[in-house]
C-alpha cells in the first residue's frame, strides 16, 4: 500500500467535514495568534522604553499570558471533543470496512499533525502581524510613544510551539483512548444512542440557587469597599459554580415542574416546548452555562476596565489632587516651616513658582474598628484581622484645620469634630481604645490628604482641640519597638500647583525634592526636632504609572473579551450544527403525526432562541448584581463617578448583546440548512 | 361504501435541473371499503413507498385523484393539511417514529394536544386503547426504555387515539422479531374486526397473509390483487408467494393479461 495513503486520507477527511472542521482549525489558529500576542506583548522591548511603569504592565500582561494559555488548553479540548462525537459514525464505517484501531490511530495521527502544523505556522504568522497592531493600540490606550520596526519574538514562537505541540499530543491521545474505548457498532451509531431523560437533582438545584444567591446577596449587602475587594473573587466564585449548577439542574428541574402540571402542559405549545427543552437543557446546560460566565466576565471586564480608563483623569484628580506634594515626617512642632522653607529654596533654584498651595499638619494613624471603639495601638491591634476592619485616620488640630478650610470652628474640652463620608456614625461618641470624645459636629469636608487617599483603607478625619491632644493621641498609636521609630510621627503636606512649568523643570524639581532630606533635617535640627522621613508624590509620575496599568488592563481586557466573544461565537455554532442534527429527525417525526410546517418551525425556532438568549439573560442579570461591588471597588481606587460606571456597563451590554444576536441569526443559518 | 377511492394517480420526479424523470407511479386505481384491512405488495422500487406518502398527504402526485370519504385530498390546502392528517389518518411506521422526548403516554397523546383536546378527555379515550393492546404498565416509560414490540404497540395507541377514518402502515413489522411481529398483525386483525379500516404496505408474506386483501404494485401499476375469502392464513400465504414467484420470474407477463381483468372487485379463484 502507498506509503502516503493515511497521510492522504487524512487530508481528504478534513475537506469532507469542513463543516465541522473549518470552524475547529480557525480556533486553533486564532488561539495561536491570541496567545503569541500577549507572550510576545510581555516581552516586548518597545514596552521597556515607554518610561516609567513598564513594569505593573509586564505584570499585567504576564498574567494574561496565563489566562490565555489556561482558556486555550480548555477551549481547543472542548471543541475538538465536540469534534469526534460528530465523526464518530464515519470511524466505524472505517472500522467496520477493516481499517483497524492501528490504522485509524494513523490517520488520526495525521490528521492531529496536519491541525497543529496549520494552526502553529498560521497563527504564529497572523500573530506576529497583530501584535504589532495590538502594541499600536496598548501604546496608544498607554499614551506612549511607540517605536518603529516589526518586532518578533522567537522565545514566544517557541512558547508558542511548546505549549501547543502538548496540547495537540494530549488531543491525540484523548482520541486514540476514545477509539479504542469504543467498539465499531457503538462508533456506527455515534451520537443517537437513546438519549436518556435527565434526572431531576432537586439538591443540586438548591445548592445552585442558594449559591448563586449568596453571591448576589454578597454583591448587594457590602457597603465596605475594601471589604468588597477581598469578597470580589469569592462573590464571583459563588456565581460561577452557581450558574453551572442552575443549569445543569435548575433549568431541568424548573421544566420538570412544569411538566407535572398537567393543565399547563398538555397546550399545544406548551406541550412540544417543554419537553424539547429538558433534552436540550440536558445537552446543552454546560454549554450555555459556559456561554453565560463567559458573556458575563467579558463584561465585567470590559465595562470596568473602560470606566476606569475613561475616569482616570477624575480619579488622579482626586488622589493627587496637586501637581506635587513633599511630605516630611518627624518629631517637631516646626514641620510646616522646614517643608515650607525646604520647597522654597528649591522652586527659587529652578527659577520655578508655586500656586494653589496646600499645607497642613496632621497625624495619620492606622486604627482598626473594635466594636465602637477604634484602636490605634499597635500593640492591642489584632494583627490577623481582614483589611477591611481597618481605617485611616486623619487626626489635626482645630488651628490647623481652620486655617487651612478658612473656618471658624470652635470646640469644647472633650470634644472633636468627625469627618467620616464612608461609614454609618454610631452615637455621639468617639472613642480611641479608652479614651473617649464628644463628637461637636459631623463634617462635610476635610483637607486633601493624599498619603490616606493612597491607602486602601476607609478615610476617616478627627479635629482635636490642640496640639497637645494631638501628642498625646500621637503617643498611643506609637510602636514600641523602636525599629519602627519614625512610622507613626506627625506629617506635614506640603503641595503644589507649578505656576507654567514645563515638564522638564517639574522633573527637575521632583529629583531635588527626592535629595531633599539631607538639608530638610539639618533646617529642622536648627529649629528643634528630629526629621524622620521625606517622600514626594509627583503627580505626572503616578498620572504615568496609572495609566501603564489600567491602560494594561483595559488593553488585557478588551484582548480577553475579543478571545471569549470568539469562544462564545464558535460554541454557539457548534451547539446550532449538533442541535440540528438532532433536530432534523424530530421535525420529520412530527411532521408525519400532523404538524405543519410552519408551526414545526415556530416551536423549534422558539425553543433555540431560549437556548441561545438564557446565558445572555443570566449574563445581564449577573453583571447587573456585581455592578454594586464593582462600583465600591472602583470607589477604592478613587473612582467616584458611578454615572460613567452605568454608561460603560449598559454601553457594554448593548453592543454584546447586538454581537450575540448577529452571531445568532448567522449560525441559525447553518443550523436551518441541516433541517430543512 | 368506499372509504378511499385513488384514481389514476401518477407521480414524476424529476432531478433538480431537469435532466432525467423517474416514474414512480404510472397509474394507479383501486378503492378501500369501510372496515377493510388492504396489504399493498411489491419488491424495492416498486413505487410502495411514494404511494404510501401520497396517501398520508405528504407528497402530491403529478397527476390522478384521491378521495378520503368522498373528500378530494389532493383539494385540501396545504395549511389545513396538518390538522386534515391529524383528524383523519393514524400512521403506524417501520421504525415507530416515537419521539424519544415523551413518555409513551405523552407520545401517544400527541395528535390529541395538537387538536386542543383537554387532558381528562384524553385520559378517557386512552385508557381503553392502552388496555387493548396491553401497555397500560407501559405508559410513563419512554421509547427506549422498552422492546421493539413494545414500542409499535404505543405507535399504533398513536394511530387509534384519534379514531381515524384510515389506518396507513408502512412495513409496521419490518423492525420486529418474529414473535413480536406476529402479535402486532394478530392485533392489526382485532382493530380491524372492531371495524376499523386499515391499509399496509409490507415486504412480507407473512404480513400480507393477515390482511383481508392483497394488492401487488408491480412497475408503477396495480398489477394484481387476491382476495383472502374464505381461506385460512396459511392458504392465503401460499397464494401470494405463487404471485410473487410468477411476478419474479418471466411468467408474470404473460399472466399479467389473466389477471388484470380481475382488478376492482373480482375474486380470484
Amino acid at each position: 500500500m502507498n506509503k502516503f495513503f493515511y497521510a492522504r486520507l487524512a487530508a481528504v477527511n478534513m475537506r469532507k467535514n469542513a463543516r465541522v472542521y473549518v470552524p475547529y482549525l480557525l480556533t486553533c489558529i486564532f488561539t495561536v495568534a491570541a496567545y503569541y500576542m500577549i507572550s510576545a506583548l510581555s516581552v516586548n522591548p518597545g514596552i521597556e522604553d515607554m518610561e516609567l511603569g513598564s513594569g505593573t504592565l509586564r505584570v499585567v500582561l504576564g498574567l494574561g499570558v496565563w489566562v490565555v494559555s489556561l482558556f486555550a488548553c480548555i477551549f481547543i479540548f472542548y471543541t475538538n471533543s465536540f469534534l469526534m462525537k460528530r465523526r464518530k459514525k464515519e470511524i466505524g464505517l472505517y472500522n467496520v470496512l477493516g481499517m483497524g484501531k492501528g490504522h485509524l490511530s494513523r490517520m488520526i495521527f495525521y490528521e492531529t499533525v496536519y491541525i497543529g502544523v496549520i494552526s502553529l505556522v498560521v497563527g504564529t504568522l497572523l500573530g506576529v502581524l497583530l501584535d504589532k497592531a495590538a502594541f499600536l493600540v496598548l501604546a496608544n490606550l498607554m499614551e506612549a510613544e511607540v517605536p518603529l520596526g516589526f518586532y518578533v519574538s522567537w522565545g514566544s514562537i517557541w512558547n508558542a510551539i511548546l505549549l501547543f505541540g502538548i496540547l495537540f499530543f494530549l488531543i491525540f491521545l484523548n482520541s486514540l483512548r476514545q477509539i479504542h474505548l469504543t467498539n465499531p457498532i457503538e462508533l456506527l451509531r455515534g451520537g443517537q444512542m437513546g438519549e436518556k431523560e435527565p434526572k431531576t437533582r432537586w439538591l443540586l438545584a438548591i445548592i445552585g440557587i442558594g449559591l448563586l444567591g449568596w453571591g448576589y446577596w454578597l454583591a448587594v449587602s457590602i457597603t465596605n469597599p475594601v471589604q468588597a475587594v477581598t469578597l470580589f473573587f469569592f462573590a464571583v466564585i459563588l456565581v460561577i459554580v452557581g450558574t453551572y449548577c442552575l443549569f445543569t439542574a435548575g433549568s431541568i428541574a424548573i421544566l420538570k415542574v412544569l411538566r407535572k402540571n398537567r393543565r399547563f402542559y398538555y397546550k399545544p405549545n406548551h406541550f412540544i416546548a417543554v419537553s424539547g427543552m429538558i433534552y436540550r437543557m440536558k445537552q446543552n446546560a454546560v454549554g450555555l452555562a459556559n456561554i453565560c460566565v463567559l458573556s458575563t466576565m467579558v463584561l465585567v471586564m470590559v465595562s470596568s476596565t473602560f470606566s476606569m480608563y475613561v475616569g482616570m483623569e477624575d480619579m488622579l484628580e482626586k488622589t493627587y489632587s496637586r501637581d506635587m506634594e513633599f511630605l516630611i515626617r518627624g518629631d517637631s512642632q516646626y514641620l510646616g516651616e522646614a517643608a515650607a522653607e525646604v520647597v522654597d529654596d528649591i522652586l527659587q533654584e529652578e527659577d520655578a513658582e508655586a500656586e494653589n498651595i496646600l499645607t497642613y499638619t496632621y497625624l495619620n494613624s492606622s486604627a482598626q474598628k473594635i466594636g465602637s471603639t477604634y484602636e490605634i495601638d499597635p500593640s492591642k491591634k489584632n494583627n490577623g484581622a481582614a483589611v477591611a476592619e481597618y481605617c485611616t485616620i486623619t487626626f489635626v488640630t482645630l488651628e490647623e484645620y481652620n486655617r487651612v478650610m478658612g473656618t471658624q470652628k470652635s470646640l469644647e474640652e472633650g470634644e472633636i469634630l468627625l469627618y467620616t463620608p464612608e461609614e454609618e456614625l454610631q452615637g455621639d461618641t468617639f472613642s480611641l481604645g479608652d479614651t473617649s470624645w464628644k463628637i461637636g459636629e459631623t463634617l462635610t469636608e476635610f483637607p486633601d490628604n493624599t498619603a490616606a487617599a493612597v491607602m486602601m483603607t476607609t478615610h476617616i478625619g478627627v479635629v482635636v482641640k490642640d496640639w497637645e491632644t494631638l501628642l498625646q493621641i500621637e503617643t498611643m498609636q506609637r510602636w514600641p519597638d523602636a525599629d519602627y521609630e519614625g512610622y507613626s510621627d506627625i506629617e506635614c503636606a506640603y503641595s503644589f500647583d507649578l505656576k507654567n512649568g514645563d515638564s522638564q523643570q517639574e522633573a527637575a524639581i521632583y529629583e531635588n525634592l527626592i535629595y531633599a532630606f539631607e538639608p530638610t533635617s539639618q533646617l529642622l535640627a536648627e529649629k528643634g526636632g528630629t526629621l524622620a522621613m521625606t517622600r514626594v508624590y509627583y503627580n505626572a509620575q503616578e498620572r504615568s504609572i496609572y495609566m501603564s496599568l489600567i491602560g494594561g488592563l483595559l488593553f488585557v481586557g478588551i484582548f480577553l473579551g475579543t478571545l471569549f466573544v470568539m469562544a462564545t461565537i464558535l460554541i454557539i455554532y457548534y451547539k446550532q450544527i449538533s442541535e440540528g442534527y438532532d433536530d432534523k429527525e424530530r421535525f420529520t417525526i412530527m411532521e408525519k403525526v400532523g404538524m405543519d410546517k410552519r408551526e414545526i418551525r415556530r416551536t423549534i425556532r422558539s425553543q433555540v432562541l431560549t437556548v441561545f438568549f438564557l446565558p445572555l439573560i443570566m449574563a445581564g442579570i449577573h453583571t447587573a448584581f456585581a455592578f454594586p461591588m464593582i462600583g465600591r471597588i472602583l470607589q477604592l481606587m478613587a473612582l467616584q463617578n458611578q454615572g460613567l460606571y452605568v454608561l460603560c456597563t449598559v454601553v457594554s451590554f448593548l453592543v454584546f448583546a447586538v454581537l450575540y444576536g448577529i452571531i445568532y441569526t448567522l449560525t441559525a443559518r447553518t443550523y436551518y440548512k441541516i433541517v430543512s | 361504501m368506499s372509504i378511499l377511492e385513488v384514481n389514476h394517480l401518477k407521480k414524476v420526479y424529476t432531478t433538480r435541473f431537469g435532466g432525467s424523470h423517474v416514474q414512480a407511479l404510472t397509474d394507479v386505481s383501486f378503492s378501500v371499503e369501510q372496515g377493510e384491512f388492504v396489504a399493498i405488495m411489491g419488491e424495492s422500487g416498486s413505487g410502495k413507498t411514494t404511494l404510501l406518502n401520497i396517501l398520508a398527504t405528504l407528497d402530491r402526485p403529478t397527476s390522478g385523484e384521491v378521495l378520503l370519504a368522498g373528500k378530494n385530498v389532493l383539494s385540501i390546502r396545504e395549511r389545513e393539511l396538518a390538522a386534515f392528517r391529524r383528524d383523519n389518518l393514524g400512521f403506524v411506521f417501520q421504525d415507530f417514529n416515537l419521539l424519544d422526548t415523551f413518555s409513551l403516554q405523552d407520545n401517544i397523546f400527541l395528535p390529541l394536544v395538537l387538536s386542543g383536546k383537554k387532558y381528562p378527555e384524553m385520559q378517557e379515550r386512552l385508557a381503553p386503547i392502552a388496555t387493548r393492546l396491553e401497555i397500560t404498565p407501559l405508559l410513563k416509560k419512554f421509547p427506549y426504555e422498552v422492546s421493539g414490540g413494545q414500542k409499535q404497540r404505543a405507535a399504533v395507541a398513536r394511530a387509534l387515539i384519534t379514531q381515524p377514518q384510515l389506518i396507513l402502515a408502512d412495513e409496521p413489522t419490518g423492525a420486529l422479531d418474529s414473535r413480536s411481529a406476529d402479535s402486532l398483525l394478530r392485533l392489526f386483525e382485532e382493530i380491524n374486526q372492531g371495524g376499523q379500516t386499515i391499509l399496509m404496505v409490507t415486504h412480507s408474506i407473512k404480513a400480507a397473509s393477515s390482511a383481508g386483501r392483497v394488492l401487488f404494485i408491480k412497475d408503477g401499476e396495480v398489477f394484481h390483487q387476491i382476495y383472502r375469502g374464505g381461506r385460512s392464513q396459511e392458504e392465503l400465504y401460499q397464494q401470494i408467494s405463487d404471485t410473487l414467484t410468477l411476478i419474479a420470474t418471466g411468467g408474470a407477463v404473460a399472466s399479467s393479461v389473466n389477471y388484470r381483468h380481475h382488478e376492482g372487485g373480482g375474486r380470484h379463484e
